[in-house]
């Protein structure tokens, strides 16, 4: 009788999961989350594109083959592609040290990695104005020898580099120390060398948690502005980077080349989101495949 | 290739991970390093492969000082408990790797590549996953293929840190007597750590029982089961049963046991301790003799497949006392829960409690059949 009523209960009251909220409450977050993405990045980034071709695709596509904004494109392309794989190597380097060897001073280290994180740009591009600068310490010198690094390209590149630094090694760090060392001391007793060991076991390992981070670095890459701002001297056509060069045509009151170079610089960034996400996804794959081996429950 | 081992010493900081181990490996032999966890039986193997350096003492391969010879050089095959597959590389590849990496001179064509590839796929019996990925494989398939990386660069020595270790109780048993087989087939030394004694008595030609970072105990799995050295090895190896008494003049009481012991002859009133186990124990409805049996009460009884295991209480001092039998002589006599039993070692024997690491005597009690 028990049993029979226990069944007729079960069958009538509606199947509720005891574990999350009830539909109201998570439609009200959802909503607010969705409210506050509409105001704060999709109506700015709309805006931009708006902006940008209010007046036309003519006066657009002009703003963009002028020579000034052509020359930023080239600079900000050609940092990035210097400063991304500098990076790479630096980031594989430190990631490599911290998470497989043991070391004195490894905890040093990782808060070194951060100090871009937390140093303001501003700060990062004066500390090589006043090492590379004209009044700074190695500034004689460099005049003497006819280098130029402050307001040229190179101090374009080194605050870069100085910036973006933490974004390939803060992305590998985890994931090599979740990888352990089992597989490289496999290849080891096989016979491989160090090298052979690098290039067939562990980079293959960490391939996608690289991209990842070569991506970010990218993005961040040919985004900044404080710091190259302070060591580039905004010389038209020369030192003049895309963010840069934004910020000129806007105090100029020049709106529509300012929203045409800005939506550039937006579509850069998209893309690399994009590819974040394709990425993600297959990061996403590559790990439940190393859990399934390991046994473990996700 | 033999391996000899001389007063190696490991320490990580100020733990003492190997104390002055000596050990001898005869070629040809699978020899199993049996302990609890922590107690130096991986360092050792990871030292024996190179993976770790010793602070002390040396290794020799067939009489040759391996210590300055990197990894690399040593030419051992190691097997890891968590199989370190290359994820990213085919089956095929993960086997070829070893032959793939060596140096131009000596890598040998692809054509000789593929045959060993596949005659090592056949020696696991594992010749149609070639071409797939480790994750798409279960565990004890994960085992086998990377025996078979292993063995790929025909290594003089195969370590295996606790082979079996992350499989499930069936595949374990089945990859445990498929590695007996294979080893019979291969003769090559083997080394494999392990913390389970079944496996170890079962696989092994002979044991090393290792405690706190020490060698206990060296022997065949039948001299390290029934003659155990130091009390350690007796309780590691098997359920046992401990009866606290004293030895005095060439006797030992152990609660209502009087049992004779002339090897403790000039023993003044020492504190002692004796190890049965629990299928060396008969139980008997009367008393034989005061002095011969122990009274107990059965307090459970319950079924172990083939076994019948009895946990009883002491009457005189309320030990528990653990008793197995088949289940034939269980069937002959089914004792129950609350019955009164007269409790007879048939075998068992003494330690002084002040020198545990010293040889026991072996004693006899009545006529059992003993070992």
């Amino acid at each position: 009788m028990a049993f029979t009523r226990f069944l007729t209960a079960s069958q009538t009251a509606p199947i509720r999961r005891t574990t999350t909220e009830s539909p109201a409450i998570r439609r009200l977050f959802i909503g607010m989350a969705l409210l506050f993405l509409t105001l704060f990045l999709f109506f700015p980034l709309a805006a931009v594109f708006y902006e940008a071709l209010r007046k036309g695709l003519g006066v657009y596509f002009a703003a963009i083959v002028d020579p000034d904004a052509l020359a930023a494109i080239r600079l900000t392309l050609l940092c990035a592609a210097i400063a991304v794989p500098l990076n790479m190597v630096f980031g594989v380097a430190a990631a490599w040290a911290i998470a497989k060897f043991e070391f004195v001073g490894k905890s040093v280290l990782i808060t070194l990695i951060d100090l871009p994180f937390a140093v303001s740009p501003v700060i990062a591009g004066l500390i090589y104005v006043l090492m590379f600068g004209a009044q700074g310490w190695l500034g004689p010198w460099l005049v003497a020898h006819d280098i130029k690094i402050i307001f040229a390209m190179p101090g374009i590149v080194l605050a870069t580099v100085f910036v973006t630094f933490p974004f390939i090694a803060r992305e590998l760090i985890p994931l090599m120390q979740e990888q352990g060392v089992e597989e490289e001391e496999a290849a080891l007793v096989m016979g491989a060398s160090g090298w052979q060991t690098f290039w067939r076991i562990t980079l293959p390992n960490i391939k996608w948690g690289l991209l990842y981070g070569v991506v970010l670095c990218t993005a961040r890459a040919m985004g900044e502005f404080g710091a190259v701002s302070v060591v580039s001297g905004h010389i038209r056509g020369l030192t003049n980077t895309l963010p840069l060069q934004v910020e000129i045509l806007y105090n100029e009151y020049n709106f529509a080349a300012a929203f045409a170079v800005a939506s550039l610089l937006t579509l850069l960034a998209v893309v690399m989101l994009a590819i974040k996400s394709v990425i993600e996804w297959q990061t996403r794959k590559a790990r439940l495949a190393a859990l399934a081996i390991r046994g473990e429950p996700e | 290739m033999s391996i000899t081992i001389h007063s190696l010493s490991k320490r990580f900081g100020s733990f003492t991970a190997l104390d002055r181990v000596e050990l001898e490996i005869p070629k040809g032999e699978l020899v199993a390093l049996l302990g609890p966890s922590g107690c130096g039986k991986t360092t050792l193997l990871r030292i024996i492969a190179g993976l770790e350096s010793a602070d002390e003492g040396n290794i020799l391969f067939d009489g040759e000082d391996t210590s300055a010879r990197h990894v690399r050089d040593r030419n051992v095959g190691f097997v890891f408990q968590h199989y370190a597959l290359f994820q990213h590389m085919s089956v095929f590849e993960n086997i070829a790797f070893g032959l793939r990496v060596r140096p131009r001179a000596r890598r040998p064509s692809e054509e000789q590549i593929r045959a060993k590839v596949q005659e090592l796929l056949s020696l696991v019996q594992l010749e149609w996953l070639a071409g797939r990925y480790p994750s798409q494989l279960s565990g004890g398939q994960r085992q086998r293929i990377a025996l078979a990386r292993a063995l790929a660069v025909e290594p003089q020595v195969l370590l295996l840190d606790e082979p079996f270790g992350a499989l499930d109780t069936k595949v374990r048993k089945e990859l445990r007597r498929w590695l007996r087989r294979l080893h019979d087939e291969l003769h090559i030394t083997s080394v494999f750590v392990t913390h389970d004694q079944e496996e170890a008595l079962e696989v092994a030609d002979r044991i090393v029982v290792m405690n706190h970072g020490r060698v206990e105990q060296i022997g065949s799995p039948q001299q390290v089961y029934d003659a155990p050295a130091t009390p350690f090895v007796y309780q590691f190896l098997g359920h046992i049963n401990l009866f606290h008494g004293r030895a005095h003049s060439g006797w030992v009481r152990l609660g209502g046991l009087r049992i004779q012991a002339p090897e403790y002859q000039n023993t003044e009133s020492m504190p002692a301790i004796a190890y049965v186990r629990p299928h060396d124990i008969d139980l008997l409805r009367e008393p034989e003799d005061s002095d011969t049996t122990i009274s107990a009460t059965v307090v459970r009884v319950s079924s172990l497949g083939s076994l019948v295991r009895l946990e009883l209480l002491q009457d005189s001092d309320g030990e528990s006392t653990e008793v197995e039998m088949t289940r034939e002589r269980y069937a002959a006599d089914p004792l129950q829960a609350g019955d009164q039993v007269f409790v007879k070692p048939r075998y068992l024997r003494v330690f002084l409690n002040d020198d545990p690491k010293r040889t026991p005597p072996v004693h006899w009690n009545g006529d059992g059949d003993g070992i």
